[in-house]
């Protein structure tokens, strides 16, 4: 029996000797294993800002919702509570708990989950982080989406993805006897770190107005899509860009759908005549009243002319003319120019799959072709690479890079990287620049194709361009690309906008994208947005072109409301004395008496010029002085 | 022996109450991951709201229903500020 029992103890210990000696370590890390878990620790995307730090696209934690039938207590409680606080229907909510095991997917936040925590029966997945777009419409296309399953990313999410991803961590986490998971506090541990932030050159105002007014615009002239790109010629920065297509869906065509420019093409070739010394805006060509052969080709002008100059030709948009000047220009010079411009090569704007538009090369070229690419056929491009072009004559004929990128940031606030302005190449000399900006002048105020556009206290610049619209078997009957690239103020200017229409109604530009872009200016003009430095802007004296503004019943006047009489906008007025006033008094009330106001200085009014009590046309602007209390 | 003992139960103590303390950090901090989370998600949706209230999309259609309509430049009068500052 003592021999029995002496062999069992020993098998014992022989038995414990191998558990605790020999498998010890593989025991140990079973019960660890069991009682805890390494996990990976998702890193926070970073967030993409506009370039005032409006958010655009943040990453924030988001939880499913799993519903227990057996362990609710009050069945309908929790679906009221789901309908309240989940926004779920009433019905998926009925349907939910009445399943043995019910499922939102939502995501939801974790405002809306938080009164749900600790409800019987109602159990909070673990957060996930997910992408959140505030307004989730607002430059999609340009922003894109990151990539998920079965979806690729698109935008800037992709081309910015390595800076935005960051690195995840890790952590080892016990499970309590409920199988909740508490973070060990001895465990390794390592801290995720989140991507960097990028602020985009983008302004979040100036981009819903790009937004509203075109999608307005394609509705108003009944056209099947559209583009819009405003731009800061001084930096390059992409202020707006905005693509909508024949069904209003956001694209990102301004940067990946090329057209034939049409006329805004033709202060190309001006400005290789004038940079090579062939042609002084002066000079004049005989615009044969209208119809012209050239070639095999007949010519014609919407607005028959005879002679003409050049700023005349550029004015009057005149086909005939611009062809006639094409012909003292060699095809290299005119190729060499067109790609100094950009033309025919990408921007290298930070978004992917951009289009370098279509130059062909001189030995490519028919006997028609540099008359066709005076008048702008034959060459295609971008609204951002016309944005880019007509930047360089907004910027003394230096061209920039576009970009969207205006600071990135690491997630402890240093900033890594700050937009400078980027010269590609200096296009034209700042003498030649001035002379063509004057020339887009010309084309709002004197008489050009743009009056639509005029404004009536600021002056723009521009040119409009229609171009027939190619389709697979050649130009579409009575198909356009109407175009207006434009700059703001047209003395020294701070926006470059381009604005194209995709068949509007009656096909002309200066009947469709002139006067969006003049309600695109008057908007930005009034928003809070900072893409204009106010204090840079001067008021216009009323100009030819003006005029037309002010018979459209564009007169100011501020009234009361509500309306107790109608104003009267014909009859000659007294200007209001409002010497001693503040500055927003008097403006008020010379707005009131529908006139129109320069202001010059701050503070209280010291004089008014023509002076009060001086009968004058409505609409006469009126120069108000002040300065500060002595 | 006596003293051997009373020094492993110190020891034991001492190592429980710093797991107890720890597990209690730990669950604070737990807690005030989830305000966090709490708050970013309220910041996160009052965003939107202020986003929302003061788009085209919202302010636009109720300042037609009053009878109100965008300003043309005419009527847009920058005053400067101070010392000529306009500021963008």
């Amino acid at each position: 029996m003592q021999g029995v029992f002496a062999i069992a103890l020993l098998a014992l210990l022989v038995r414990a000797a191998q558990v605790q000696i020999l498998q010890g370590a593989r025991h140990a890390a079973t019960a660890r294993a069991q009682r805890t878990e390494r996990k990976e620790i998702p890193a926070r995307r970073g967030a993409l800002l506009d370039r005032n730090g409006t958010p655009l696209a943040l990453t924030r934690k988001t939880h499913h919702v799993n519903l227990a039938r057996r362990e609710m207590v009050h069945p309908d409680s929790v679906i009221r509570l789901l309908v309240r606080y989940l926004g779920v229907s009433r019905r998926q909510a009925r349907r939910e708990v009445a399943d043995s095991f019910g499922y939102l997917h939502g995501p939801f936040n974790s405002l809306e989950v938080e009164p749900l925590q600790g409800v019987p029966g109602v159990h909070v997945s673990e957060p996930e982080l997910q992408r959140h777009y505030s307004d989730p419409e607002l430059a999609r296309a340009v922003i894109g989406r990151p990539a998920e399953p079965g979806r690729p990313a698109s935008g800037l999410e992709r081309i910015l993805d390595s800076l935005l991803t960051g690195r995840p961590g890790s952590s080892v986490v016990l499970h309590d006897r409920l199988g909740n998971d508490i973070e060990s506090p001895i465990g390794p541990r390592a801290l995720p770190v989140a991507g960097h932030t990028v602020f985009l050159t983008i302004d979040a105002r100036a981009q819903e107005i790009a937004e509203w007014l075109l999608q307005d615009g394609v509705e108003q002239y009944e056209a099947s899509g559209g583009d819009v790109v405003v731009l800061d010629p001084k930096t390059g920065e992409i202020l707006a860009v905005a693509s909508v297509d024949a069904r209003g869906r956001s694209t990102a065509d301004a940067f990946t759908s090329q057209f034939e420019p049409g006329s805004t093409a033709k202060l190309f070739l001006a400005a290789a005549l004038m940079e090579h010394g062939l042609a002084r805006e002066t000079d004049s060509v005989w615009a044969e009243e209208g119809v012209f052969q050239l070639g095999g080709r007949v010519i014609h002008d919407e607005h028959p002319s005879g002679w003409l100059t050049l700023a005349g030709v550029i004015e009057q948009s005149s086909n005939i003319g611009i062809a006639k000047f094409a012909e003292r220009l060699s095809a290299e010079r005119q190729f060499g120019m067109l790609r100094d411009f950009g033309l025919g090569a990408p921007t290298g704007v930070e978004y992917p799959s951009e289009s370098g538009g279509r130059l062909w090369k001189p030995h490519q070229w028919s006997g028609t072709t540099p008359a066709s690419l005076a008048m702008g056929y034959e060459v295609a491009v971008t609204a951002l690479q016309l944005a880019q072009a007509y930047g360089a004559i907004a910027n003394d004929g230096v061209m920039l890079q576009p970009t969207l990128i205006r600071e990135v940031r690491s997630p402890d606030g240093r900033t890594i990287y700050r937009h400078v302005p980027e010269p590609v190449r200096r296009v034209l000399t700042p003498e030649v620049a001035r002379a063509l900006r004057a020339m887009l002048h010309g084309v709002v105020y004197r008489g050009g194709t743009a009056r639509n556009a005029a404004l009536t206290s600021y002056e723009l610049a521009g040119k409009t361009g229609t171009a027939r619209r190619a389709g697979p078997g050649g130009y579409v009957p009575g198909a356009y690309y109407a175009n207006f690239a434009a700059l703001f103020p047209a003395d020294d200017p701070q926006l470059v906008m381009v604005v194209k229409l995709v068949d509007p109604e009656g096909g002309y530009a200066r009947l469709s994208a002139a006067p969006l872009t003049r309600a695109m200016v008057e908007q930005l003009l009034a928003a809070r947005s900072g893409v204009l430095d106010r204090s840079r802007l001067a008021v216009a004296e009323a100009g030819e072109g003006s005029e037309a503004a002010i018979d459209a019943g564009t007169v100011p006047y501020v009234v009361e409301w509500p309306l107790s009489e109608i104003p009267d906008t014909l009859s000659p007025r007294r200007v209001p004395d409002v010497v001693g006033r503040p500055l927003r008094d008097a403006a008020r009330r010379l707005h009131e008496a529908g006139l129109r106001v320069r202001v010059v200085g701050w503070g209280v009014v010291r004089s008014v010029e023509p002076r009060p009590g001086t009968t004058v046309e409505p609409g006469s602007l009126i120069t108000v002085r002040a300065s500060e209390r002595r | 022996m006596t003293l051997w003992l009373l020094f492993v139960l110190a020891m034991l103590v001492w190592v429980v109450a710093r797991q107890t303390s720890a597990v209690v950090a730990a669950t604070e901090l737990e807690e005030l991951q989830r305000r966090r989370s709490l708050l970013e998600a309220e910041r996160a949706d009052l965003l939107r709201r202020i986003r929302r209230a003061e788009s085209h999309a919202v302010l636009v259609p109720r300042a037609e229903s009053l009878g109100l309509r965008m300003p043309v430049d005419s009527e847009i009068v920058h005053l400067p500020g101070p010392g000529g500052e306009g500021g963008r």
